[in-house]
């Protein structure tokens, strides 16, 4: 079997099916849980539901883009393997290179010259190299992720306003640094930024504010990312 | 003590959820080995050789990742970090739901609104590439377009202005946090100043990281001279 012919194999879909499947366990498991005690603890169904309805929108466009990912990586390593790296940790630039640095490393030019060539011997260790070596993130996670937590938790408990208010500014940083980096990286993408800044305003202040529809707070982020986007090809046009 | 046990059993639920994980990302590429025969020829030491440059760049990244982002999603981690998309959509997701829910970060609420957040987020996403790899055929085209090229190229810019407005406001749980949002004006500063020398660009996860202990100093700074006032929401009913 050559190698793309091992790549596209029913047994590898079924395999992948199943991890695919477990993901969805593990998803439904932890939002039932949480979903649970949110009402437990006062949290109110609406809040919940607000959640729920809010997270799901606003995760299609982004996830359209994963598909378009999926795309690409599908061409030169086959469906399944790529279906199940871009379901669980993965992003597309990762596995490219991931991908493109087992092939090199085996001798090849480029992950496209080593699925020209078909050589399946190098299949196994493409696939651990994937797997392998996005795995820090996970087992930091493991190990760290609960003393991390209990940490903000304290440290907001021990000190009443003042640590709610250190630990509320933590997520700020997400913002500070994301934002300033896609500004520089060119004048379309500083366009599309504030497209999308100007969008999100206008939203809030006339049919949030203004018409007091209020439900519609959960449509803003997705309405944003879809206008922000399209504004795109206009600006590329002016500015790219 | 519900919340304790809550906070015990959903740690537990995210471990066991993450090895069974790492079970499936080791499992098939071994299974698949076995079946077709083609085990990496040099064994473990293959593997560190074609990875080793990988692993080189990915150790402190994903580490930085963890340390930078485990504050923001709490008990939610298991499951971004397992299903992966963390900057570009899990972490955007659960700050919009805390802010749309007004549930803050540290508490049960706002743990509970992550878990709830990134956990259906994960199941709309895996449920649109399930669609995708279906419609594989007839989506190739519209989705390999150059229009769908270039619109996908700037999904990040558009949700990162998107985002902005979202942490503009005074809200810190049972809080009111007035002028809270002027934090931010000195960590920008200077990520848009180190910027124009030297690219940040494939870094974000240790600017976060800068960014938090930035904000941790100026919030407290602000709060000791008097910038930020501090006063108890008046509870609803």
């Amino acid at each position: 079997m050559t190698f793309i012919e091992i790549m596209n194999s029913p047994l590898l879909y079924c395999l992948v099916g199943a991890g695919i499947l477990y993901i969805l366990i593990f998803c439904v498991l932890t939002l039932r849980k949480a979903y649970r005690h949110g009402l437990e603890i006062g949290m109110t169904k609406e809040q919940l539901r607000t959640t729920i309805v809010s997270s799901a929108i606003y995760t299609i466009v982004p996830s359209i883009s994963i598909v378009v990912g999926l795309f690409s990586l599908a061409a030169v390593i086959g469906v399944p393997w790529s279906w199940f790296r871009l379901s669980v940790v993965g992003a597309v630039t990762y596995e490219l290179m991931a991908a493109d640095m087992a092939a090199t490393g085996a001798g090849y030019e480029s992950i496209a010259a080593l699925n020209a060539a078909g050589d399946p011997t190098i299949v196994g260790t493409l696939m651990f190299v994937m797997s392998i070596c996005i795995m820090t993130g996970i087992v930091c996670v493991l190990f760290f992720s609960k003393s991390i937590q209990k940490g903000v938790t304290t440290a907001r408990n021990k000190n009443g306003a003042l640590g709610a208010l250190l630990t509320a500014v933590l997520s700020l940083a997400i913002v500070e640094a994301f934002l300033p980096i896609q500004l520089f990286k060119g004048p379309v993408y500083a366009a599309v930024a504030l497209t999308s800044l100007i969008a999100t305003y206008l939203q809030m202040e006339i049919i949030v504010k203004r018409l007091k529809i209020y439900w519609y707070r959960s449509f803003i982020m997705a309405v944003t990312l879809l206008i922000g986007m399209a504004s795109s090809l206009f600006w590329v046009k002016v500015l790219g | 003590m519900k919340g304790s046990n809550y906070e015990k059993s959903i740690h537990r639920l995210g471990r066991v959820g993450l090895v069974i994980g790492i079970g499936f990302m080791l499992g098939i590429p071994a299974v698949i080995s076995a079946a077709f025969d083609v085990w990496p020829q040099g064994g473990i030491n293959e593997i560190l050789l074609v990875g080793g440059g990988l692993l080189a760049v990915f150790i402190p990244t994903a580490a930085a990742e963890v340390f930078s982002y485990v504050p923001i999603l709490g008990s939610a981690s298991y499951i971004t970090f397992l299903t992966g998309n963390v900057t570009n959509l899990k972490i955007p997701t659960v700050i919009n739901a805390q802010a749309l829910t007004g549930a803050a970060q540290g508490t049960e609420e706002g743990d509970v609104v992550a878990a709830v957040a990134v956990a259906t987020s994960s199941i709309v996403t895996t449920l649109v590439i399930v669609l995708g790899v279906i419609l594989l055929v007839p989506l190739k085209p519209i989705l390999l377009s150059p229009t769908m090229a270039t619109a996908t190229t700037y999904l990040l810019p558009a949700l990162f202005g998107g985002i902005l407005l979202s942490f503009v406001n005074d809200d810190c749980g049972e809080y009111r946090a007035k002028n809270k949002s002027l934090v931010l004006i000195i960590p920008l500063a200077v990520v848009i100043g180190i910027n124009c020398f030297y690219p940040l660009g494939g870094k974000e996860g240790f600017v976060v990281m800068g960014c938090m202990v930035l904000n941790v100093i100026c919030a407290y700074i602000f709060y000791k001279t008097g910038i930020i006032k501090m006063s108890l929401k008046e509870k609803k009913k």
